[in-house]
């Protein structure tokens, strides 16, 4: 019975998380009207490691506080009954038949491991916890590999039919397209680099349920680690009566390979609070409730034993990581950034967007143009995965807000619209010996036609040329108002020397920089 | 003649059409059935003026038959609100749609294929809402249903264009007036671009040639530029209030070129200012001499 709900509690967390990742999508509005990022808001290691990295305190703390104090008062619920990515683990487990001969590897000290070099680092200001948090994962995998692969495998089968042209066929498909269309295919094709890399991660870690059920909860989860600990003293408890006989019938069936035979001794941090092995006892031995004493001769739970040096080892890797991590050429360019780093609009300045960044991929997903895209080291190995707008394969809309509405820690600050149009993310220049009525003596007027400011940063200058033939022409030749020039990277975009455009836009003057400036 | 195969037809014609002498012929018979070519209707409230700008041409159903399947083709190229005079006036595309359906059309279709993010031009410009509630069938532009279409022409030999464009019964053009570059306008030969697939903007190397191809092969029916707004600098996709005059206009016509060069004199200028207007009146396509003209004048 308790099994049943809690299959239907996660089913139901599951769906909302799902459907909220799909309303990550504008519709043609400024706003989406839902809390797409309620989950991240609820996460209380981004929550931790976040206030440690970059010393703010950031808005929407009431949820992740709130797990916390159901952690306190209930164990790892959380992971159990609500986590989105442990209900796809339970969702794969189920597929590995039952090896009873088989013991649980018991590497349950790994993500405690894991999770002190993630605090310790954002303890000194390396924000590196993104990588392996669960929900970032998800959000970050399903963006950026999952979702766009579903969608193009959609998409190729529905133009199949729809290019064989078959009467009734083809009818029915173009009307079940329809229907995918409005109910979960994206409204265009999302590309992103890395897509690859990211789904064969994802999948693999997926794939290491076939090897132990749950495998990264148990052992490789840092959140799981965090509310393991949390959940040492939870008043929610489990009772073993005289009646069992120790069959072992728990064991095979606990989430969390928290030792549920061993009675007393069990390990109340690694329990996910699944109480399966309530459900399973074939002598209704097993009880969950809130006990007075949970211990009769009143030593404590039998707490995780990681040893010192494991502790210490991992203290020191943590502080180690962060001078390792900076260190490489990339943070020593006088004053500059990578001329590829732009910056999403309302993006703090470098060194505290890194400390704030928690790589979940929402500004990707929701970026109406696909052009943000997830940064490979164009920003240092700590700066991995986070958004970087690549004007070429998507220009950043003069209008829309939504990649800093969505920013779970304010990485990207929430914006008005009049403030957004004047954030400057970067700065166009023109390549002369490739745009058209420079080098060609071509008629071209795109980069003025398409730029979005209210008094154009693009004018043209009317110019005499003379073209092969000695026939003169009057040509009207591009330039960049660098006052007025936001760097929204349309020109570059839209400009028709595909592949290596005559305009492109780099970081350079970005309004978040005190550095990263040209004018006086 | 249903529509389809008239443009078969122009198309084939095409050629023979720019041949100098033969055109005058062909413009004649059409201009001899009409009472005014050109309306140009002024008022407060925009779906009147359009009203009665085509009511001024002889009525929507001198225009629309029963049974017909319409596009109307207003300009959603960017994500401006109507008062910022970069997209067409909502009111007068909800008029349109709803003549059109009182002539007795079968559906009213309604796309442009947009330059900057389709969602946000439809919402933001308004006209996805307005025309929706006019009965009209919005979508945005599928990119399966462009086809290689042959143009007659002499700069563009074939281009990608809308099949939903080139397979209606009926088309109407619905640009807005707004300054383009330096000093050109975009009306209504420009607004055809919004069937256009591929990469469009090689198009500027050779705009007016292109243009007067592309005009050719679509024909539209009707053709209303929106002079509710009007843009007069830093156009097509503008962004700023003081650049936009209120004429509270719309001009009507059946000769795209005519049209246009009627719409050029709302700046202050000439047909013959405009390098696609004054090519598509050498090639025959219209009549840009607004002397020849029966122009009508409507307050509302």
């Amino acid at each position: 019975m308790i099994r049943k709900i809690r299959i239907a509690t996660q089913g139901i967390f599951l769906l909302t998380f799902l459907w909220l990742f799909l309303q990550t999508e504008s519709k043609g509005a400024d706003e989406l009207g839902y809390p797409v990022k309620i989950f991240l808001d609820a996460d209380p290691l981004i929550f931790i490691t976040t206030i440690l990295s970059s010393h703010t305190w950031y808005n929407a703390f009431f949820l992740a506080i709130a797990v916390i104090a159901a952690t306190i008062l209930l164990g790892r619920v959380f992971c159990g009954w609500v986590c989105p990515l442990g209900t796809l683990n339970n969702m794969v487990g189920a597929l590995q038949k039952r090896q009873a001969s088989r013991a649980p590897l018991n590497w349950h000290w790994l993500k405690y491991c894991l999770l002190i070099f993630l605090i310790t680092a954002s303890l000194f200001s390396l924000q590196i916890t993104g990588v392996f948090d669960p929900i970032s994962l998800l959000i970050r995998s399903l963006s950026l590999s999952v979702y766009p692969a579903a969608s193009y495998a959609a998409r190729a089968t529905f133009d199949m039919f729809y290019n064989l042209n078959i009467p009734v066929l083809t009818g029915i498909s173009e009307f079940i397209y329809t229907l995918f269309k409005k109910i979960w295919l994206p409204f265009q094709q999302p590309f992103f680099l890395q897509s690859v890399f990211l789904g064969l991660l994802f999948f693999f870690i997926l794939g290491l349920n076939l090897v132990e059920k749950r495998f990264w909860c148990k052992y490789l989860c840092p959140l799981g680690a965090l509310l393991g600990l949390l959940s040492r003293f939870a008043a929610l408890d489990r009772s073993v009566s005289e009646g069992c006989n120790s069959c072992g019938a728990c064991t095979f069936d606990c989430q969390g390979s928290a030792a549920p035979d061993k009675k007393e001794n069990w390990h109340k941090s690694e329990c996910l609070a699944c109480m399966n092995c309530d459900d399973l006892c074939p002598q209704n031995a097993v009880r969950f409730g809130f006990f007075k004493k949970t211990h009769p001769d009143g030593s404590p739970v039998a707490s995780v034993d990681l040893g010192k040096r494991r502790v210490i080892g991992m203290i020191l890797s943590g502080l180690a990581a962060v001078p390792l991590m900076r260190i490489s050429a990339i943070n020593k360019q006088a004053g500059a950034s990578d001329p590829k780093l732009i910056r999403p609009p309302g993006s703090l300045d470098e060194k505290q967007f890194l400390a704030c960044c928690v790589k979940c991929g929402e500004c990707m997903k929701v970026c109406i143009t696909n052009g943000l895209q997830p940064a490979f080291l164009e920003a240092g190995f700590e700066g991995i995965w986070s958004p970087v707008l690549v004007p070429r394969i998507g220009y950043c809309e003069y209008r829309c807000t939504l990649c800093g509405q969505v920013c779970p820690t304010g990485a990207i600050k929430k914006l008005e619209l009049q403030v957004k149009e004047k954030i400057r993310i970067g700065t166009a220049m023109i390549d002369k010996g490739r745009c058209l009525p420079y080098a060609h003596s071509t008629p071209c007027l795109v980069c003025q036609e398409v730029c979005p400011t209210p008094k154009k940063a693009i004018w043209l200058e009317k110019a005499k040329v003379v073209n092969r033939n000695g026939n003169e022409l009057t040509l009207n030749q591009p330039h960049v108002d660098l006052e007025l020039c936001i760097g929204c990277g349309l020109c570059e975009a839209k400009c028709p020397i595909l592949g290596q455009p005559a305009i492109y836009v780099t970081s350079i003057g970005e309004t978040r920089s005190k550095d990263n400036q040209l004018l006086l | 003649m249903n529509r389809r195969d008239f443009l078969k037809k122009t198309v084939i014609a095409g050629a023979a059409l720019a041949i100098p002498g033969t055109s005058g012929l062909f413009i004649k018979t059409l201009e001899a059935a009409e009472k005014s070519d050109l309306v140009e209707a002024h008022g407060l409230s925009p779906a009147a003026i359009t009203k009665a700008a085509i009511d001024g041409l002889g009525g929507i159903k001198s225009f629309i038959s029963r049974g017909d399947i319409v596009v109307v083709k207003p300009n959603i190229g960017w994500d401006r609100l109507p008062a910022y005079a970069a997209t067409t006036n909502p009111e007068v595309v909800s008029a349109v749609i709803t003549l059109c359906y009182e002539a007795g059309a079968k559906q009213v279709k309604v796309f442009d294929h947009s330059v900057v993010d389709p969602r946000r031009c439809y919402k933001q410009s308004g006209i996805y809402d307005a025309a929706t509630a006019a009965g009209g069938v919005v979508s945005y532009i599928d990119d399966r249903k462009f086809c290689e279409v042959k143009l007659a022409g002499v700069a563009l030999k074939s281009w990608p264009l809308y099949t939903e464009a080139i397979e209606a019964d009926k088309f109407i053009n619905i640009p807005i007036a707004k300054t383009h570059g330096l000093s050109t306008l975009t009306l209504g030969m420009k607004n055809l671009m919004g069937i256009m697939g591929s990469s469009r903007g090689r198009i500027h190397q050779s705009i007016n040639g292109s243009l007067v191809d592309l005009a050719m092969a679509v024909r539209p029916s009707l053709t209303i530029i929106d002079a509710v707004r009007i843009l007069t600098a830093n156009g097509p996709q503008g962004g700023d209030l003081a650049d936009v005059r209120q004429l509270n206009t719309v001009i009507a016509g059946r000769d795209q070129v005519a049209v246009d060069a009627l719409g050029a004199t709302l700046f202050g200028l000439k047909g013959a200012n405009l390098g696609y207007v004054v090519a598509g009146h050498k090639a025959g396509l219209g009549n840009m001499d607004l002397t020849r003209l029966k122009i009508k004048k409507i307050n509302v």
